[in-house]
């Protein structure tokens, strides 16, 4: 049927739009070539590692010693920075698809590493602690932790350290979270480096848990790490961090941030850590209150927004082909509903945003994250629409038939009004869910509402205020949502006596 | 007088399944004429009027309504063709449902104007006022913002038929436009018939109102099983020659 064919080109013209409107951002910034313009390296790092990767809790901007290093690093080197914020398990995966050129972020050199990665020269020299629950007599060793539970981000050094003492993982986002679970008793030991867990316990001032013992003999080196396309981004931070050694500037920040300089071999013992973030758990939920309502309004909503409208359109123009007489129309139709309904919301981002990165579809965070949320809304929507379609009588389609319309015209004045209001409760829900569904775009690199709460609760542990205080955002959010739902069925359905 | 009808069918044939409605129909009326299908239910007097618009798509015959020709049995005739051909052919008719299916999203005034202005392309101040006459003459002037949903059913149906007629048709369709009514609002819809009948409209209606069809109609058809069994002037119905005919009418003028 000719109608069918149009309906095809309809769903074919409309994923083309789409796919271009997402990726039109995603022009990746290869680096140049050529070493003496300014190029710019983007650097991945977890952003929530106090005190080496953080959020200065008063100004809100990214800080910490690794972000000083490669700072340094940038200015002999004649970059520009651009920073990538992620959990730490993601920042690998990021490196590997190329959406960041360097990590700055406390990476301990090892043999697995070696083999896949570039290191720069070392740039700290720490040791590994174990930390248990205070009162914890039966752990002093890594020998004591063969068969304990240990909380660890899972591609991490310590991780593995832990695991090789035959610890059981359980895996983790960031340090502060790994030291709560063992507050609360859920988890037996912590393995991380010695200034990480003196950061926390200085800003925390928790005496609930506690320094047991090293883990292990050896001292870890830390190095910035490049893939191993990219060579001549390593020698060029060798060069600066030589340069850096020789006129003190490591030394110095190494001095600022831990009173004792840790970018030499034999360091000198860290014991004055001040702690990143000392302030009470109001000026923290206060402090957290601006970035977290600038995450909602920059990234939450938009994303909402944008991700509702074009998943509309998707939905519309699939709930048509999946109606459709004609067989090629409805098999794509039905197959995409099946996928996006039959596959978790967090996989679908995965893939738009690494899994597209991998083969060379290297989309932003935000088209990435617009792209997986419109197509899983695209694909719930649709039935909603299609059985809001199939509730329209028959006697409709024949009487805007006999007044001489066609099919778009038809569906366009008389079936779709109609439809409308049977659809608008259920879309409602769609939506509620898709604002609230936006927050698992943190895990995306997106710095919206949820990211912005996970960033404060790293170097203070105030989990519960914070988080807290974000689902009091999302609700606010959603309950004047769920308001204007009303007012809108009214008017759609003025005309039902 | 024209000698040349200005509805023609012939040869019209219909299959449901295995199930055949029509069996062969041909049937003609003159312009200005009210034509009457009756007979028992499935014997396929609605399915000959939705073949009048394609509502259903017959097997094979033609219809031609004025200049607009179908020959259904022609499988030569491409796709694009065939939708140009129904859609003129469309556009001499208007219909009047059983359960008058206006849409109830539109106000009275719109369901009138849906079909001139968005179809036809009529400017909307000539189109309403046209809209509004009609209103008048089916006796609903003053309803024309009212929402379908706010009418009886037999105002209901009396818009229904003035959108029908919005369409300035060559012919307004009617299929059993009461038999979805209380008893007591027959009346109303029936007399706005009777005087569109009277008018000069070119109806064909099928109905089960035979009083009324003997009142109204120039030319009644009886159909049974897929086949015109009998037809005639209203005088069919008070002389009816076949058996089968007669057996009907006595059945439903006498009930009990």
């Amino acid at each position: 049927m000719q109608q069918s064919r149009r309906a095809l080109a309809l769903v074919v013209l409309s994923w083309l739009v789409a796919t271009v409107a997402l990726t039109g951002g995603a022009a990746s910034a290869e680096t140049a070539s050529s070493p003496a313009e300014a190029r710019t390296v983007r650097v991945g790092t977890e952003g929530t590692y106090p005190p080496f990767t953080f959020h200065d809790p008063d100004t809100d901007e990214l800080t910490g010693f690794d972000i000083e290093v490669i700072r340094a690093v940038a200015d002999e080197a004649g970059w520009d920075l651009e920073f990538v914020e992620a959990p730490f398990d993601s920042i690998f995966p990021a490196l590997d698809a190329g959406r960041v050129d360097v990590i700055a972020n406390q990476i301990t050199i090892n043999p697995e590493r070696e083999a896949r990665y570039l290191f720069s020269a070392p740039y700290t020299y720490s040791r590994g602690v174990i930390v248990t629950a205070a009162g914890n007599d039966d752990v002093r060793t890594l020998d004591d932790i063969d068969g304990l539970v240990a909380a660890e981000s899972e591609t991490s050094n310590w991780a593995q350290v832990a695991r090789d003492a035959g610890a059981e993982i359980r895996v983790v986002d960031q340090f502060a979270q790994a030291a709560e679970l063992l507050v609360q008793g859920r988890v037996d030991v912590v393995v991380n480096d010695n200034i990480a867990v003196l950061d926390y316990l200085a800003s925390t001032g928790s005496d609930e848990i506690e320094i047991v013992g090293d883990a292990g003999e050896d001292v870890g080196q830390q190095a910035l790490t490049f893939r191993q396309d990219s060579p001549e981004l390593q020698q060029e931070a060798d060069d600066a961090l030589a340069r850096l050694a020789d006129d003190g500037t490591l030394a110095g920040i190494s001095e600022d941030y831990f009173g004792a300089d840790v970018t030499i071999e034999d360091a000198a013992e860290v014991k004055d850590v001040t702690g990143s973030d000392t302030r009470s758990t109001p000026e923290v939920v206060r402090g957290a209150a601006w970035p977290m309502l600038k995450g909602l309004l920059v990234y939450t909503l938009p994303l909402t927004a944008a991700s509702f409208a074009i998943g509309l359109v998707l939905a519309l123009v699939t709930a048509l082909a999946r109606m459709s007489s004609n067989r090629l129309v409805q098999l794509p139709a039905r197959v995409y509903i099946s996928a996006i309904r039959g596959t978790p919301l967090l996989v679908q981002l995965f893939i738009a945003f690494y899994g597209l990165g991998q083969i060379g579809l290297t989309i932003p965070p935000v088209p990435a994250a617009m792209l997986a949320l419109s197509l899983n809304v695209g694909g719930y929507a649709a039935e909603i629409i299609r059985g809001a379609i199939l509730s329209v009588p028959r006697g409709q389609y024949e009487a805007a038939t006999t007044i001489g319309m066609r099919y778009p015209q038809l569906m366009r004045r008389i079936v779709l009004p109609q439809a409308a209001r049977i659809a608008v409760p259920p879309l409602s829900n769609t939506l509620l869910s898709l604002i609230k569904d936006t927050s698992l775009a943190s895990v995306i690199l997106v710095p919206e509402l949820l990211r912005q709460a996970i960033n404060a609760a790293s170097p203070s542990a105030d989990f519960m205020p914070l988080y807290l205080f974000a689902a009091l955002y999302y609700w606010i959010v959603c309950f004047i949502v769920a308001q204007a739902q009303e007012p809108l069925e009214r008017r759609l359905g003025r005309y039902v006596a | 007088m024209s000698t040349t009808p200005l509805i023609e069918v012939r040869g019209l044939r219909k299959a449901f399944d295995d199930h055949v409605v029509l069996k062969g129909v041909d049937l003609s009326a003159d312009d200005g004429t009210a034509t009457a299908l009756i007979g028992p239910s499935g014997s396929g007097k609605t399915t000959i009027l939705r073949s009048l618009n394609v509502l259903e798509v017959p097997d094979s015959g033609t219809v031609r309504i004025a200049d607009a020709t179908i020959d259904f049995g022609d499988t030569s005739v491409d796709r694009s063709t065939r939708r140009d051909e129904v859609d003129a052919l469309r556009s001499h008719s208007g219909m009047v449902f059983q359960s008058h299916h206006l849409f109830p999203h539109k106000t009275v005034l719109q369901n009138l104007l849906e079909g001139p202005v968005q179809v036809q392309g009529r400017e909307v101040e000539e189109a309403t006022a046209d809209a509004r006459r009609l209103l008048e003459q089916v006796g609903l002037d003053g309803r024309e913002d009212q929402y379908p949903s706010q009418l009886s059913g037999g105002q209901q149906q009396r818009v229904g038929i003035a959108r029908a007629l919005a369409l300035n048709p060559k012919v307004v369709l009617l299929d059993e436009p009461t038999s979805a009514l209380d008893p007591e609002l027959v009346g109303e819809v029936l007399a706005v018939v009777r005087d569109l009948a009277t008018s000069g409209w070119t109806l064909v209606i099928v109905t089960h109102e035979i009083r009324f069809a003997r009142d109204v109609a120039d030319q009644v058809l009886f159909l049974d099983e897929g086949v015109i069994a009998e037809r005639g002037g209203a005088d069919v119905l008070h002389d009816p020659q076949h058996e089968r005919t007669k057996q009907f009418l006595r059945r439903v003028l006498e009930p009990g």
